[in-house]
């Protein structure tokens, strides 16, 4: 391994994954390192990967028997929630049941290693067979630059050289704040703290309680009780014969609230909705990740400098604009993008900033930058006290009356509706959310 | 369903390096300030794993062997109190996620 590679990527992630794939079916020699035992063993997300870009990585991994992917998503589900009640908005189509899917739930601890494997067939048929390396357990301690250009990486005693650093160390930057990409501090103000458990039943049961099809699955957000006043949000995913339950919960919040993240979880659990869809299941595993709003103030001044990209959360990227919560996509775009840019260097034989700025050029043409620039004021919107308690509070309780029956005389829908909007916030604060939500969402 | 407290959660955690009596530390908190100028003691409250805690007299108290690396610390610390890196593979703690 003496030899200089083109391209040093760091983080066998969706991003580091993305990105070798990339670099290993256009020929190019590189060496993707991994800190845990295997590629996926530090990773947790939520997680559905939303879009069909794996299927660019991976062509028809539908096909395959036992994929490192757990179900396809055919069933969303919204749910704002008060302390006795749910209201869902709830679409389950046929449509969703083609391939490409439009969004697989995945567990990274088995997604990212089978896409690993993956990765290293692509090495195997391409010309550096013998030269690429995926390289395990090795931690990055520093990237080293010359002249202000990255020229490889030092881990340990150990140096690698390169023309070539792809970061993809996930959210947790410290190289992205080694090389000055991102400040020392990040306004911890927009972050949040993800946290899960993974909760097992018998695969039947499963099946039969979420009315799951095959490898059809289902995901579910939530608003409201949930987070028990912290600003944030809920979500429970369907697996092979296990379901991710857990919450996002915002700094700021448990701070000022003085509330602690496994304390709210089990607070969630307790609703009276969720206690039934969980009953009978066994924890098997409690996990947490620290993750960006999506605010764009916490995402690095620039996406490059000489000789080096940077993709994936290390470079904050993700977002949750209130359809779906995106990270994982995002990575992969980014990872591939990154990339073909390094492809690009190593035609032209120049990796500093002149050629490396087309990275941020394909980025910002690219869906990833366009909804984060768009939807800035939907992250701004959802994280407000109105969207977070009293809308939930108002749905629910107009759901309540409008649902219940009681051998009286019914109100028309619109005075029960009044009356909710009169009990929980005003018709002048649903009309600027209103203003606000057709503009930004 | 049952519900599972903090320390049987984190029993369902495999750690690296578990059998080792003596670990690298990837985590070094200089508590002194914390229990100094910090106005906020945010780690106290956000730590997934409860690894900062705060007693009875409001001083600040850590310990890394609990530690999920999940970076909620590294962010919510804006104080320069918490030194975060990654476990080494050999002689630091840290996790292998089984579901992840």
């Amino acid at each position: 391994m003496e030899d200089k590679f083109d391209c040093i990527v760091i983080g066998a992630g969706v991003a580091g994954l993305a990105a070798a794939m990339t670099l290993a079916r256009n020929n190019m020699k590189f060496l993707l390192i991994e800190k845990g035992e295997f590629a996926g063993a530090k990773n947790v997300s939520g997680g559905v990967l939303w879009g069909s870009d794996l299927n660019k990585l991976v062509p028809n991994y539908w096909e395959e028997e036992d994929g490192g992917w757990e179900r396809y998503i055919n069933h969303r589900r919204l749910t704002f929630m008060d302390e006795e009640s749910t209201f869902s908005l709830d679409f389950k189509s046929k449509h969703f049941n083609e391939t490409p899917y439009t969004g697989v739930v995945v567990l990274r601890s088995k997604f990212d290693n089978w896409l690993a494997g993956k990765v290293q067939e692509a090495i195997d048929a391409s010309d550096f067979a013998m030269d690429s390396f995926i390289a395990t357990d090795i931690k990055v301690d520093e990237v080293i630059m010359e002249n202000d250009k990255a020229v490889g990486i030092k881990t340990g005693e150990d140096e690698f050289h390169a023309d070539s650093v792809i970061i993809a160390e996930g959210v947790n930057n410290l190289l992205t704040r080694q090389v000055g990409l991102q400040d020392k501090y990040v306004p911890a103000d927009h972050m949040l703290t993800g946290i899960k458990e993974i909760i097992r039943f018998d695969q039947k049961v499963l099946e039969d309680r979420f009315q799951l099809n095959g490898l059809s699955g289902m995901s579910n957000e939530f608003v409201g009780w949930a987070t028990n006043g912290i600003e944030g949000g809920g979500f429970l995913y369907t697996n092979r014969d296990t379901i991710s339950l857990g919450l996002v919960l915002g700094l700021k919040d448990l701070r000022e609230k003085q509330q602690k993240p496994y304390d709210v979880l089990n607070h969630f659990k307790q609703h009276p909705t969720i206690a039934d869809a969980i009953k009978g299941g066994e924890i098997v595993e409690y996990s947490a990740h620290v993750v960006s709003s999506g605010d764009s103030r916490v995402m690095p001044k620039e996406l490059y400098k000489d000789g080096i990209l940077l993709v994936g959360e290390a470079a904050n990227l993700l977002m949750n604009a209130g359809k779906a919560i995106q990270g994982m996509d995002y990575a992969m775009r980014s990872g591939i993008l990154a990339a073909e840019t390094i492809v690009e260097a190593k035609a032209k034989g120049d990796y500093t900033s002149s050629t490396l700025k087309e990275y941020r050029t394909k980025m910002d043409d690219s869906y990833v930058m366009k909804d984060i620039k768009g939807f800035q004021d939907a992250v701004h919107l959802l994280h407000t006290d109105t969207m977070q308690q009293k809308v939930p509070n108002l749905v629910c309780d107009f759901g309540r009356q409008f649902f219940t029956i009681k051998n009286e005389p019914t109100p028309k829908s619109e005075k029960m509706l009044l009356g909710a909007i009169k009990r929980h916030s005003s018709l002048w604060e649903l009309a600027k959310l209103g203003f606000k939500a057709r503009k930004s969402l | 369903m049952k519900l599972l407290n903090l320390s049987e959660q984190l029993g369902l955690v495999s750690y690296r390096n578990q059998a080792k009596s003596e670990i690298k530390p990837h985590i070094i908190v200089d508590t002194d300030i914390c229990n100094t100028t910090c106005p906020h003691k945010c780690t106290t409250w956000v730590c997934p794993a409860n690894c900062y805690t705060m007693d009875d007299a409001g001083k600040v108290h850590f310990q890394v062997e609990d530690c999920i690396e999940c970076g909620t610390c590294m962010y919510a610390c804006d104080q320069g109190a918490v030194d975060w890196n990654y476990p080494d593979p050999e002689i630091g703690r840290g996790v292998t996620w089984n579901f992840g």
